[in-house]
């Protein structure tokens, strides 16, 4: 493998410090996570709202002297001029302006060999910054197969930073990389660099060096053409598109059901164990009821929300992504948004917290406050247990579209549309009355396709089942503990009072008047207000409140709310949670962002009205 | 040559290559569309045109961007300097 790693043994210095870090930086789609992945395998922490956009990951390295090196995988950049929220941390980092990150030791910039002579003119501005800095060409097995070549040592020599060829995937080029990593940092060589911040300078130096480099730029790949043609095809395209859309939510049921089953089954069994270990006491009810009972109740759904985030890393990783973007674009352009709010949009079908904060991606002001005003909407993966609750509970499945779309995936991506069709309205209405304000320039970058890696496929919903244990291991559990506290005095005859009776029944009965127009009942409203903290609390609350109820063995949840619940009420209940913003950390964000309480105010009513409105609505309809 | 295309990228039909003049946007927008590779003396060609949402797809600088018309509109070329291209896709 060509290497110009060993090219500046002279100026090298040893840095000292324990916790150093090196930043992987680099433009979208070069590969910066599957080298992140690679290098630093399992040891690797997620930040706390890894969106679609918004993320920074640090993971670590044990070096062969004892020592350790943490790695940070920085979001894509363009160049030097941040304009969204995640390349200004990015840029932020790199000059040891953050202040969750202390300033990173050295970089190392990836850059796509496939496409080297765009790319290199990110290199005179990640070398400016004055880091000790290793260039990977990335891709390296494409460029291989697609026929092209590059003299590394002389991109080197020109840019005096060491160059790599390398490839995530097969792994050439990871030993110098390593190198790099473990051993002592160089300072960038003075080399005549073209004038910073001068685009088109940077240009004519990148052509030019890979021009010098007998850069042999690779045959274009005639099956990302082909696939265009199809996914953005007049007719095919939409029809493509609907078909994605339904495949995923078809098997957010069918494929899930079999991992539902085990994880239940282990829920149950360990409950089992610990029922018999443990003596009756107050302590056996609270884990037993409480945390199994509630939080077993949560952690069921975990295969459903691993099987949604894996379609979207792969939709993601392929490149189609971008093109349903570019389907989808017409919709976001009648209601009055411009383009960048569809990435804030898709990200908080994860969570809206991030498409909150994503949302500073868009300069304009009113756009920026129309989206973040919609994005709570948009159904965010913390709803997805309530739905599938509900929806396993009262509605039979049948297929609909042979053995395409079952009646449960179809009602399940109408909620989604109804979300979305949500927030397009409410985007219509506050652009067209209260936010006005002219569009601005609309600019996708439409990345390779490529196959997705399972490598790359495993993190992420490694890091996705992460955050929900995570959730379900804080709010959820605590939630639950206190419920099951409310639920068990004041104490009658030294005995737990029957559920109705409690504190908590109490505070249930009093609000009832409230939720009885949409065909709910006490325990159900002990729900809502517990879901505030997050909504899939609401599961875990059920779990406790009818797990105590039982008697002998706790019956399944659905057959309790079958028993609890008319058809109205259960699609009531849905509307509600589709509508509500039944989200305290949701709130908190969009007053930190929009600076005061009145948009969040403004906010929660009116997605409350609507909840409501909706709710009884249907409740009148189906009940 | 092809004399007859005027001289915005929007008018550029697919399969026609061209080399961008000056973009006429406020300075940050500017720089961004630099930044993405519409550069003043980067060649461009027409992809496709999407007829949902009126967007074009622009291969510059080694990447696929998709613009709206009325972006595009706003990006000069250099009066002729299109040339049609043989093997691109015109659908
Ligand atoms: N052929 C090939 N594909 C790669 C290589 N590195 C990454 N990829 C693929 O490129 C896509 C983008 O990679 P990712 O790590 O998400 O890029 P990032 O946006 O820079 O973090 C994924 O589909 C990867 O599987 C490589 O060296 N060779
Ligand atoms: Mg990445």
């Amino acid at each position: 493998m060509p290497t110009a790693v060993e090219a500046q043994t002279e100026t090298r210095q040893s840095l000292p410090g324990k916790n150093r870090a090196v930043a992987i930086c680099g433009p979208p789609n070069v590969g910066k996570s599957s080298f992140f992945n690679r290098l630093t395998g399992l040891r690797q922490k997620v930040a706390n709202y890894p969106g679609i956009t918004v993320e920074k990951r640090v993971g670590s390295l044990r070096l062969k002297d004892g020592g350790q090196v943490d790695l940070i995988d920085l979001p894509g950049i363009v160049g030097m001029h941040p304009r969204s929220e995640d390349e200004r941390i990015c840029v932020e980092i790199l000059r040891g302006r953050s202040d969750t990150l202390p300033r990173p030791v050295a970089a190392i910039l990836l850059l796509d060999s496939t496409n080297l002579q765009a790319h290199l003119r990110m290199v005179p501005g990640i070398l400016g910054l004055g880091l000790p800095t290793l260039v990977v060409l990335n891709m390296a097995d494409e460029l291989e197969a697609r026929g092209g070549s590059v003299d590394v040592e002389a991109v080197s020599a020109q840019i005096g930073a060491p160059v790599v060829l390398a490839s995530a995937v097969t792994g050439t080029g990871m030993k110098e990389v390593l190198r790099f990593v473990q051993g002592s940092f160089a300072p960038p060589r003075k080399v005549e660099l073209p004038v910073i911040n001068n685009i088109p300078a940077e240009r004519k130096w990148a052509h030019s060096v890979a021009a010098r480099s007998s850069y042999h730029t690779p045959e274009p790949s005639l099956w990302g053409r082909r696939l265009d043609r199809a996914f953005l095809h007049p007719v095919a395209g939409p029809l493509i598109f609907l078909a994605v859309v339904i495949a995923v939510f078809q098997s957010i049921f069918t494929l899930a059901v079999p991992l539902m089953d085990a994880v239940e089954s282990a829920i149950s069994v360990s409950a089992g164990w610990i029922g018999a270990l443990l003596p009756d006491s107050m302590l056996k009810g609270l884990l037993l009821d409480g945390v199994w009972g509630g939080v077993g109740s949560v952690v069921v759904f975990l295969p459903q929300i691993l099987i949604l985030f894996l379609f979207i890393g792969l939709l993601e990783d392929s490149g189609y992504l971008a093109r349903a973007a570019v389907i989808a674009d017409r919709s976001m352009r009648s209601v009055g948004l411009e383009g960048r709010s569809f990435i804030p949009l898709l990200s908080s079908y994860a969570c809206a917290i991030p498409a909150v904060m994503a949302a500073r991606t868009i300069e304009n002001q009113r756009d920026r406050l129309a989206t973040l005003l919609i994005a709570p909407l948009t159904t965010c993966s913390a709803r997805l247990p309530v739905y599938a609750l509900l929806i396993a509970a009262f509605i039979p499945e049948r297929p609909l579209l042979g053995p395409f779309l079952g009646t449960r995936a179809a009602v399940l991506l109408g909620l989604y549309a109804a979300g979305f069709f949500a927030a397009c309205g409410t985007a219509w209405l506050l652009k067209s009355i209260v936010l006005k304000s002219k569009p601005a320039p609309f600019v996708l970058q439409l990345p390779a396709y490529r196959w997705p890696t399972i490598c790359s496929l495993a993190f992420r919903l490694i890091d996705r089942a992460k955050i929900f244990l995570r959730r379900a291991g804080t709010v959820i559990l605590v939630t639950t503990i206190v419920l099951w506290f409310l639920a068990s005095v004041p104490y009658q005859d030294g005995e737990p009072p029957p559920i109705g009776e409690s504190l908590a029944g109490s505070i249930g009965r009093t609000i009832e008047p409230l939720v009885e127009p949409l065909g709910l009942n006490w325990k159900i409203g002990i729900g809502l207000i517990t879901s505030l903290a997050a909504r899939e609390v609401i599961v875990g609350t059920l779990g406790t409140i009818y797990g105590m109820e039982a008697d002998e063995g706790s019956p399944a949840l659905q057959q309790a709310l079958q028993s609890e619940l008319s058809f109205g009420g259960a699609i009531a209940l849905l509307m509600y949670f589709a509508f509500a913003m039944q989200c305290m950390s949701t709130v908190a964000i969009v007053r930190r962002e929009t600076g005061g309480w009145k948009w969040p105010a403004i906010q929660f009513a009116y997605m409350l009205v609507l909840a409501y409105a909706t709710g009884f609505a249907a409740y009148r309809v189906f009940g | 040559m092809t004399g007859t295309e005027s001289d915005s990228l929007d008018r550029l039909s697919p399969g026609v290559t061209a080399v961008i003049a000056a973009l006429d946007f406020e300075e940050a927008d500017r720089v961004r569309l630099m930044e993405l590779g519409f550069i003043p003396g980067s060649s461009v060609s027409c992809q496709r045109v999407v007829p949902m949402g009126d967007l074009a797809i622009f291969q510059v600088e080694g990447t696929q961007v998709a613009l709206r018309k009325e972006t595009a509109a706003r990006i000069t070329l250099q009066p002729s300097s299109t040339t049609r291209n043989p093997d691109a896709d015109s659908g």
